[in-house]
């Protein structure tokens, strides 16, 4: 009788794909915006992501998330320097500093100096040019979106598009002279601002004249201690919060999901995206049910157990959840490869995702299959004769 | 089963008995039967007939079991299918009993083999050798060029006739029908009711008809004549 049930479900074309639709779509909506949310999320601390190296981070403890950062002395480095169990401490300028373009434009950017000597803190993957010509006079290293989107050069022919950065192009940061050197892919960030790499000492004179300009030291602990107890040891001999990446990560992670309302506004949007999957497709299945309630009569007037009949529903449920889940978890993925890279709107597809949303889903289309088995198994076969 | 009697002459398909019927509650109740008492031999063709309202459907759904009577009993070949437990009940009526209806009720999305194949498939047969068997019945109503037309390609005459192979193919012990003339014009109603009792009536199975049309009464054995919930005659057919 499976065959029975599936031949009853395809025939009626229109049903059919009036279920598999609300499914799909609310699916795409269930995948897609926590993809989008996660997304958002790991922007927020991308920049602590991008920066593998070290395994502390130190700063001041006022320090609320990545980019809150409160500046320290340069002294303080030398402090780091010196706690025991600490392999190597270097320098980070982070910063927002306005770019100015050739038409005039202000454009803020996120300013990054990274250790003179040993450039720790750089891009992983240069597009154009290489890390070590940071060290050519006034160089400077822009991001990829950065390069392609709000610092290209300005057209100057009404309604043209803008020319992407290249290597040579010149800049102007604080009224100082920026040369690109290299254009690099870096973690799309929370503010979505263009990100210039460039060397510590030429990101503190870029920087406007301030007597604290040390943002970050980043730490290398020894081998033979754990990365708990030189952190102990740095804010026990400087002062200064010391925290491992992933505490950091947390840090503005949480920091970003408690002052802003993004979660909520996501949160809603997944709820609504249950709730009308729910209804639409409870009621669309119901109705399929209810035009074939006649026919469900026949086969229990002719010796359909409940059992079979719960079967048969069971199966036409279970098989538009599974076509819906997969059109909407196919054209999620679609998205998600499309907009795979960009500075712009991203999401992240996980596995936990679609397995959040599949259960999401086959809860959608139970509780379709449920109102109707209690109609069925409700209904008096003598109704045949009616 | 559980509804063996031992108390039924042989050869006799239903045994009704002060069967009583009650539709509603309290002041709205309806009495439907009226303490009915009915037997239809195997081999025969009886008839139902009476004004609209008078009971009929009422009784040939409590014949076939898929209505309680509030009391009396019904034997079905001996059997007592009020003592039978629902599953007992189920399984009973897919092995035993086959229907005709008016408006025919083929699955609209089936083909007419699929149809036929029904009550095979839910007496747990497996589709491909359902629809042999199917395909053999359809021939028999001379419909073997039409087994892949869907109901809806096939005239009232036709889809009647699919009904009366899918009403037959479990080889049930009752046949019963509903009006399976009512919708059909009269000679069509004549060609049908000459393949239903060709096929249907047999010495090991009876066959119950509820109509309204007189042109058919022909074809009965026995007529039985209901009025307000009681059978106040049942006479031979002429």
């Amino acid at each position: 009788m499976f065959q029975v049930a599936l031949k009853m479900l395809f025939g009626d074309r229109g049903k059919y794909f009036g279920i598999i639709t609300g499914i799909a779509l609310a699916s795409l909506l269930m995948i897609q915006q926590p993809g989008i949310l996660i997304s958002i999320f790991s922007r927020t601390y991308s920049f602590i992501t991008d920066v593998a190296l070290p395994d502390i981070w130190v700063m001041d403890p006022m320090v609320k998330f990545v980019d809150d950062s409160q500046p320290m002395l340069d002294t303080e480095l030398y402090r780091v320097r010196g706690v025991q169990g600490v392999e190597w401490a270097v320098p980070l300028y982070k910063g927002s500093q306005r770019v100015r373009l050739s038409d005039g434009q202000l454009v803020s950017s996120n300013l990054l100096g990274l250790d003179d000597a040993t450039l720790i803190g750089g891009p992983a993957v240069m597009i154009k040019g290489r890390l070590a010509d940071l060290r050519l006079p006034d160089a400077v290293i822009v991001d990829e979106a950065g390069a392609t989107g709000r610092l290209a050069k300005p057209t100057t022919v009404p309604g043209g598009k803008p020319t992407p950065l290249q290597v040579g192009d010149i800049l102007e940061i604080n009224d100082k002279r920026a040369l690109v050197v290299g254009i690099a892919r870096a973690g799309a960030t929370f503010q979505s601002q263009p990100i210039i790499y460039t060397t510590y000492t030429r990101a503190t004179s870029y920087a406007l004249a301030e007597r604290k300009l040390l943002s970050y030291i980043l730490v290398k602990t020894k081998a033979d201690l754990p990365l708990s107890e030189v952190a102990r040891r740095i804010t026990h001999d400087t002062g200064m919060a010391a925290r491992s990446a992933d505490e950091f990560k947390t840090m503005t992670f949480k920091y970003i999901l408690n002052n802003t309302s993004i979660l909520t506004n996501f949160g809603f949007v997944v709820i609504v995206g249950f709730i009308v999957g729910a209804a639409v497709t409870g009621q669309i299945f119901y109705n399929f049910t209810l035009d074939n309630l006649r026919y469900f009569a026949v086969f229990k007037a002719m010796g359909a157990t409940d059992k079979m009949l719960r079967r048969m529903i069971l199966l036409q449920a279970l098989l538009v959840g599974f076509v819906g889940f997969g059109l909407g978890a196919g054209a999620t993925a679609l998205f998600a490869a499309v907009t795979r890279g960009g500075s712009g709107l991203s999401m992240t597809l996980d596995w936990q995702l679609l397995v959040g949303s599949g259960i999401a889903v086959a809860i959608i289309v139970l509780f379709a299959a449920l109102i109707s088995v209690r109609k069925v198994l409700r209904l008096e076969p003598a109704v045949v004769f009616k | 089963m559980s509804g063996d009697t031992g108390t039924v002459p042989t050869g006799l398909a239903v045994h009704c008995s002060g069967i009583t019927k009650y539709y509603g509650v309290g002041e709205a109740q309806v009495q439907a039967l009226r303490g009915i008492d009915l037997d239809v031999r195997t081999g025969e063709l009886l008839m139902l007939v009476g004004p609209s309202g008078c009971g009929k459907t009422t009784l040939i759904s409590v014949i076939a079991g898929i209505l309680d009577q509030d009391e009396g009993s019904c034997l079905l070949f001996g059997h007592d299918i009020k003592q039978f437990s629902k599953g007992e009940l189920v399984s009973y009526r897919g092995s035993n009993i086959g229907f005709v209806f008016q408006s025919f009720n083929l699955i609209p999305t089936l083909t007419a083999a699929e149809n036929v194949a029904i009550p095979l498939l839910i007496n747990g047969m497996k589709m491909a050798p359902a629809l042999l068997e199917a395909r053999k019945r359809l021939s028999e109503v001379s419909l073997e060029d039409r087994e892949d037309s869907l109901p809806t390609q096939l005239s009232g005459g036709q889809q009647q006739r699919v009904a009366i192979a899918r009403a037959l193919v479990h080889n049930p012990k009752l046949v019963v029908c509903d009006e399976p003339t009512s919708a059909l014009d009269g000679e069509t109603g004549h060609k049908v009711m000459e393949i239903l009792k060709k096929l249907a009536v047999g010495s090991e199975r009876a066959l119950i008809i509820v109509t309204h049309d007189s042109r058919i009464y022909e074809f009965a054995d026995r007529i039985a004549h209901m009025e307000d919930g009681r059978i106040v005659s049942v006479d031979a057919a002429k």
